[in-house]
């Protein structure tokens, strides 16, 4: 009988079972994973019963937050992560997902061998080969087409997702000479991140452990978590020492845990901050010693605003936040500063006025001069490190970044940035409207099909791409159109870069190797490492056949060592991560050793760090935290607040934060504005095969008005399909009072149409399916709340 | 020997269910939702958009609570759910005759069926895997975004929960029913 078999024994089989999940494969499927019943059975392993028991540091991961864990490694096998109480970006935690990067690891989906293309694109049937043949006949195309192309190193694309080793495959695009790069920012934080820069000179932190008062805007802190802002702020709100406006049009865990939320219409935020600024003005309620040391064009911006009648009666009925509320809260912010802080956020764009908002919150933060100092806003301390080895050889024949050109300037967006506008990008591309042609991609730890809106057209574009390389861990809906598929492994199998961390509590942390790759997956460095092996030569001969610059050059010198100084890629793979992490942080006595044993490093740490309590740690001592490092100098080239962006003016964008009739917010009737966003639980498409998460998850649900759904007979979980002009999605409802009746919400990174991916496959509804492809003006961003939708019961 | 007791902060508590996973991960707990040995409850807010009462949604982080006095210790006929040295009320497999009476009695739920021993099983505080191995703090404590919770030995007057229990307000859910429960809620 069952009951009579020992607990311990179980257990014992347990651990024996996941060591199986973890490495065994079916030698049919190169996708499957170990038998689903055991799976299923065995998804956790109990820690403490094995004989030998190793502590690894690391970084997590499962979002861009990189916090510190500790690897709990039990005979060979990861069975927990805890938090590193040594980092003071994380302080002593992990979230739900960093638990669960264990299940990242162990995944029996994950990619494990070379793979080559057999099917169709899209089709997801591939041959395993090895990593040479995998290396070889990414060279023979590349080669190719680089030679039909006369050496235009820009007919090849690379992009990449955001994380440590990023700055490692930008290396390599950097040597290949493509002025094709296209990463995340276009559909993050491009909008905000450089709004504030041009304002303030930075992007830059919220102190949340001090500010008094906080106005969390379109920012979800308790779902989207960013750390340490996640964990200082809710210990802090409801009548403990922070009050907290949530501002949001839907009703939020942020807006459950704060003391005041307020629901706006999507999209009109700016009208908001226009209209605060405008009582701070008008009543002169503004840090008047700070605006007359630090404010550019100050006077223009108040006559802009006053002449404008930016006032809370003209904002109410635009944003729907009541005059009263409007004026309660600009003077309330202005009584707490310079602790209050109108919080700047990092989410996508969500509105086409996304940077003239940034700007104005910019500005209106600047007033309260909460401006580097302690409980406002603050650039911190940071502790410079040496860059990886880099080589940036001039290719005469590669041509410019491919952007449409107009006589004013760009035809998508009046500035082209580093990481570019992937949207503009692939839909010139799909026009035909590139300057020349673009046949190969190389994408790293990047999932277009899935991160960017109108899936359809991105499919088309990876269907036109004679080659495609994806470098992943996982078979996202993009490897699924790759011609080759080379297995990065996980983060708890390599060492990454070590990464310095500013802030008010500057630190260096480093992500350590836990255990040793699994299957033939390898990190990244390992496996450009093989591929320029291949791949560099082959390239330098292409040049030499088309490049006349190169061609008169080695009329003058030495083949060999021209080539070796300038061209050779494989220079810069060479050593192993550990051995460049050491280099990186030899100007500082015990860094490298600290880094390894405690994942940490910052100046005095062995002096500063201590324990005060079972949850508290102290890393800095007051004095010596980095609150102010210019007394509140902002940090642009003018070393003022920049009101008035007059070169901007002359791109066709306001130079001053400006409401315009058109950023208004109305639906037709009959018709929802879909919003999207984060959870605590996902990091979007990445984290959505993860077993433990689907636990606590099992799909998204789409968030609709409960008098709505009743009117038109939809109930919980009843499926619906969300049409908009670019597709359709079909996903499950849930009717609640906390979205607006004209309104519907679901987080993103669902619907996968991966069949690779066990439960992430057609699992939820995929925003991204619908989302329209909307360009914010000034960078080129994804706008992502731009679209309306039907919805029909199916 | 102690009288292990935890204390939670629970407005801290931000809905995020990071101590679930990390118990499930500690303690290799089964998948499924009716399968927590700790969970958070939400009560769905009251009023109609955008009038909503912002205090009706809450968050109640909860798990076992430890009892004093134990409904499902007092109606298990084989003794399998016992109160070990420290107070923990644990359960022993070999006992287990799985007959459930103790889920019926527990007045907060704290208890599911673990199909692999089948067993009842529930919180124990770590006690088989962190306690024993020295740690001081549970998995759900440890991981926590805004340090919810706060384990300790009641009997230790110098203990962090001793201090925080004599300078907090703090109440117990269901003390009505005398279970004497060692969670206690800070307010």
């Amino acid at each position: 009988m069952q009951v009579e078999l020992s607990r311990r024994k179980f257990l014992q089989g347990t651990v024996a079972l996941s060591v199986a999940g973890g490495s065994a494969v079916s030698a049919t499927n190169l996708f499957a994973g170990a038998d689903t019943p055991e799976k299923k059975l065995t998804i956790t392993t109990k820690t403490g019963v094995a004989k030998e028991v190793k502590l690894v540091p690391t970084l997590c991961e499962m979002c861009v937050n990189k916090c510190a864990a500790i690897a709990r490694v039990e005979d060979g096998i990861v069975t927990k992560l805890d938090p590193n109480p040594m980092f003071p970006k994380s302080k002593n935690m992990l979230c739900p997902r960093g638990n669960a990067g264990i299940q990242a690891l162990y995944d029996p989906d994950r990619l494990k061998y070379p793979m080559i293309r057999t099917g169709e694109k899209g089709e997801g049937k591939f041959k395993r080969v090895t990593w040479d043949e995998a290396f070889r006949y990414i060279t023979e195309k590349t080669i190719k087409i680089l030679d039909e192309e006369e050496d235009n190193r820009s007919t090849f694309l690379f992009c990449a997702g955001e994380g440590m080793a990023e700055h490692t495959f930008q290396t390599f695009y950097q040597a290949f000479g493509s002025s094709n790069w296209l990463n995340h920012s276009s559909i993050c934080l491009q909008t905000v991140a450089s709004a504030y820069g041009v304002t303030l000179g930075a992007y830059p932190q919220s102190d949340l452990e001090n500010a008094e008062y906080i106005i969390m805007a379109g920012a979800n802190r308790a779902e989207a978590i960013v750390t340490p802002d996640t964990m200082d702020i809710f210990k802090r709100t409801k009548g403990r020492g922070a009050k907290m406006v949530c501002i949001d049009p839907r009703f939020t865990n942020t807006a459950a845990k704060a003391d005041q939320w307020l629901a706006i219409n999507p999209g009109t935020d700016l009208a908001f901050v226009l209209a605060l600024t405008y009582v701070v003005l008008d009543e002169e309620l503004y840090d008047k010693a700070y605006v007359e040391k630090y404010f550019n064009d100050f006077d223009a911006y108040r006559a802009h605003i006053l002449s404008n009648g930016y006032t809370p009666e003209w904002a109410e009925p635009i944003t729907n936040i009541k005059a009263k509320e409007i004026y309660q809260i600009a003077r309330e912010f202005m009584a707490h500063a310079p602790k209050a802080i109108y919080y700047p956020g990092r989410r996508s764009t969500f509105a086409k006025n996304d940077f003239q908002l940034r700007r104005a919150m910019a500005i209106f933060q600047a007033l309260s001069g909460g401006i580097d100092t302690k409980g406002g806003l603050v650039f911190g301390g940071k502790i410079e490190i040496e860059d990886h080895e880099s080589l940036m050889p001039l290719y005469d024949k590669a041509k410019e970044r491919g952007v449409v050109k107009t006589e004013a300037g760009y035809a998508d967006c009046a500035v082209v940035s580093g990481g570019g506008s992937w949207l503009a990008w692939r839909n010139n591309f799909l026009e035909g409207k590139m300057p020349y042609s673009v046949r190969g991609m190389f994408c790293y730890k990047h999932n277009p099909m899935q991160n960017m809106p109108n899936t359809k057209k991105t499919a088309e574009m990876l269907k036109k791409m004679e080659l495609v390389v994806c470098i992943d861990t996982m078979p996202s809906d993009t490897v699924m159109y790759a011609d080759v598929v080379l297995p990065e492994c996980t983060y708890l199998e390599r060492t990454d870069p070590v990464k310095t961390f500013g802030g008010v509590e500057p630190a260096l942390a480093q992500r350590n190797k836990v255990i040793e790759p699994m299957f033939e997956s390898k990190p990244v460095n390992e496996i450009l490492r093989g591929l320029t092996k291949h791949l560099s030569r082959p390239l330098f001969e292409v040049t030499k056949k088309y490049d006349s610059e190169v061609q008169d050059a080695l009329a003058e010198e030495d083949e060999e060592a021209y080539y070796q100084e300038e061209f050779d890629m494989t220079k810069m793979y060479s050593h192993d991560q550990e051995v460049l992490n050491v280099h990186a942080v030899h100007a500082y006595e015990g860094a490298a050793e600290s880094l390894k044993r405690y994942g940490v490093y910052y100046p005095k740490m062995d002096q500063y760090y201590k324990q005060l309590s079972a949850n508290e740690h102290q890393y800095y001592p007051e004095k010596e935290k980095f609150y102010s490092v210019g007394e509140g100098r902002p940090q642009t080239p003018s070393g003022k607040v920049e009101c008035n962006l007059a070169n901007m003016s002359s791109k066709g964008i306001d130079g001053m934060p400006t409401w315009r009739d058109e950023y208004c917010f109305s639906v037709p009737e009959g018709k929802f504005r879909l919003m999207t966003g984060r959870h605590a639980q996902y990091t979007q498409s990445g984290t959505s095969n993860n077993i433990v998460l689907y636990d606590l998850m099992p799909e998204n649900y789409i968030w609709i008005n409960k008098r709505v759904a009743k009117e038109r007979g939809i109930t919980f979980g009843d499926k619906v399909e969300v049409i908009s002009s670019v597709g359709t999605t079909v996903i499950r409802a849930y009717p609640t009072e906390k979205i607006a009746p004209n309104q519907v919400f679901f987080i993103h990174g669902f619907g996968a149409e991966s069949s690779a991916l066990t439960w992430a496959y057609k699992n939820g509804g995929s925003d991204n399916a619908v989302i329209e492809d909307a360009l914010e003006p000034v960078y080129g961003a994804a706008a992502m709340h731009e679209t309306n939708v039907e919805i029909r019961k199916v | 020997m102690a009288r292990y007791g935890m204390a939670l902060d629970y407005k801290n508590c931000i809905n995020c269910k990071a101590c679930e996973v990390a118990c499930k991960e500690e303690n290799g707990i089964l998948m499924g939702a009716d399968k927590h040995r700790i969970w958070v409850g939400v009560k769905e807010i009251k009023g109609e958009y955008p009038l909503l009462d912002i205090v009706s949604s809450s968050f109640e982080p909860s798990q076992c609570q430890h009892c004093e006095s134990a409904p499902c210790q007092e109606v298990c006929p084989t003794n399998a759910t016992y109160y070990d040295e420290n107070g923990v009320v644990r359960v022993d497999p070999d006992k287990c005759i799985l007959c459930s009476y103790c889920m019926n009695a527990c007045p907060y739920d704290a208890r599911y069926v673990d199909d692999r021993t089948m067993t009842v099983d529930k919180c124990n505080f770590c006690s088989d895997t962190r306690l024993a191995r020295g740690e001081t703090t549970t998995a759900c404590q440890a991981t926590c975004p805004t340090k919810v919770r706060t384990f300790g030995d009641l009997d230790d007057p110098e203990s962090e929960i001793s201090v925080l229990l004599r300078t907090r307000e703090h109440f117990s859910l269901k003390s009505h029913l005398g279970t004497k429960p060692k969670l206690f809620y800070l307010t």
